[in-house]
């Protein structure tokens, strides 16, 4: 924080753009700034501050929901809309984060674009296979959620591009879903584990299932393997065991510790043996 | 017609900024490394306590454009324009506010330094929801964190403020 020479608050996402762009000095991005405000890189001469931005909505656009990036947890956790999606998961998320002061402070844009491992919303949006819409120097880019943090997205949201917008897609309306947290304590900033889980059947049959882990790798990730073996198939004991075998593996490959692995195993086969 | 200003520079390190603090239009020069909480202060509103400085105790909640915030996480330049509610704001010695009146009354101040911030919460929650249940305080001041005490007076003084203010017809008490 000690350079900081400008400070902009444009209200529009291209003047926010150009706030970050057309200076020579280094700029960054900041939201809510509960995880940057502290932690300013030194270099960094130009804080562009998007409180102003007309992007703290929670909507419906199409059949999907949208969520603006400026949005907050608070605003998040209390949306009727987000209540009613995906069985409230994503007011659930938003209600874990953290206290109530920091909710009201924090935004989902910040989350996604500090991709700090424990953070709260990588695991959800991983999940409910989420888009991003960003604002970048060669136009708006609608992205898989996974592809935020690949190095094949050129961009670095906040630095030199802008979040705009998450969408869940409308394909996850309905779909049961549960999101866990395990820290220290449950106003924890920096948890052990987070854990979406979300399926979907029809006729007795798993039509989709996701299982998407955080806090354990730098990036949040997908139980692929856990998710193949229930996949189509009826929720019987013998598959079941299978998965939670899978999900095991899951988290052996991305060096889990061991009670990290007990306890998201557990949750697992909690959330699945309850759709039997 | 006066071009809205968009953005402020830095005078070797320190930002002119305009605010309002209580209801008063107020001008800070605030450094560019410092904390609003540094800055409330250093201007004489010594009611926003530093705990933490880490955004953890809640200790330093003021009300920022009409919702609780942590002083200690916004810097202070990024206040230019802001709307800021401090404790000084709420009342006064000889006409308390009916929370401040409330935990007195309940016993719900043990050594202080967190009551501050724990009326200021207190005083959104009731702005938003003058009727909340236990589980709604305890989930609205779960960021204001109390060593002395279990939680339970404020909790009781919480409520018992919320029934007085409704009694009053009154919500909103700055």
């Amino acid at each position: 924080m000690n350079h900081i020479k400008y400070y902009s608050f444009p209200e529009t996402p291209g003047a926010a753009l150009a706030g970050l762009l057309n200076r020579k000095t280094e700029a960054m991005a900041v939201a809510g700034g509960t995880l940057a405000a502290k932690t300013l890189p030194e270099t960094v001469e130009n804080f562009v501050d998007l409180k102003n931005l007309p992007l703290g909505y929670v909507k419906k656009r199409g059949g999907d929901l949208v969520i603006g990036a400026t949005a907050t947890f608070d605003a998040i956790d209390n949306s009727k809309l987000a209540k009613r999606w995906a069985g409230g998961v994503i007011s659930a998320a938003a209600a874990r984060c953290s206290s109530q002061l920091i909710r009201n402070m924090a935004t989902i844009g910040g989350n996604i674009a500090r991709p700090h491992s424990f953070n709260i919303f990588p695991a959800v949006l991983l999940g409910l296979d989420a888009k991003v819409r960003v604002l970048t120097k060669t136009g708006v880019k609608t992205i898989p959620f996974s592809a935020l943090y690949q190095p094949e997205f050129r961009f670095r949201p906040g630095r030199d591009s802008l979040i705009l917008e998450i969408i869940i897609p409308g394909k996850t309306r309905n779909w049961a879903c549960r999101f866990e947290k395990f820290a220290k304590t449950e106003a924890s900033w920096e948890a052990y584990l987070t854990l979406f889980m979300g399926i979907w059947m029809k006729a007795g049959v798993v039509k989709e299932l996701r299982v998407a882990v955080g806090a354990l790798s730098p990036r949040p990730f997908r139980a692929e393997s856990a998710e193949r073996v229930l996949s189509g198939a009826k929720l019987a004991p013998v598959s079941i065991d299978a998965a939670v075998l899978e999900l095991g593996r899951d988290l052996d490959a991305a060096r889990a510790g061991e009670f990290k692995k007990e306890v998201a195993v557990s949750l697992f086969k909690r959330f699945i043996k309850e759709r039997v | 017609m006066k071009k809205k200003t968009t953005g402020l520079e830095a005078v070797n390190g320190v930002f002119e900024i305009s605010l309002g603090v209580n209801g008063a239009k107020r001008t800070f020069a605030v450094k560019n490394t410092e904390f609003l909480l540094d800055a409330l202060r250093r201007y004489g509103y010594k009611g926003a306590k530093k705990g933490c400085d880490t955004g953890d105790c809640g200790s330093c909640t003021v009300i920022f454009n009409g919702k609780p915030a942590l002083a200690c996480l916004i810097p202070a330049f990024t206040a230019h324009g802001a709307a800021i509610t401090t404790i000084e704001g709420l009342g006064t010695v000889r006409d308390p506010h009916p929370l401040q009146e409330a935990f007195v009354e309940a016993g719900a101040v043990q050594c202080g330094f967190c009551i501050p911030g724990m009326i200021l919460s207190s005083k959104h929650l009731l702005d938003v929801n003058p009727e909340p249940s236990e589980e709604e305080i305890k989930k609205y001041l779960d960021g204001n964190l109390c060593r002395c005490t279990g939680y339970v007076k404020q909790i009781k003084a919480v409520k018992a403020a919320a029934k007085k203010l409704r009694g009053k017809g009154r919500v909103s008490g700055v």
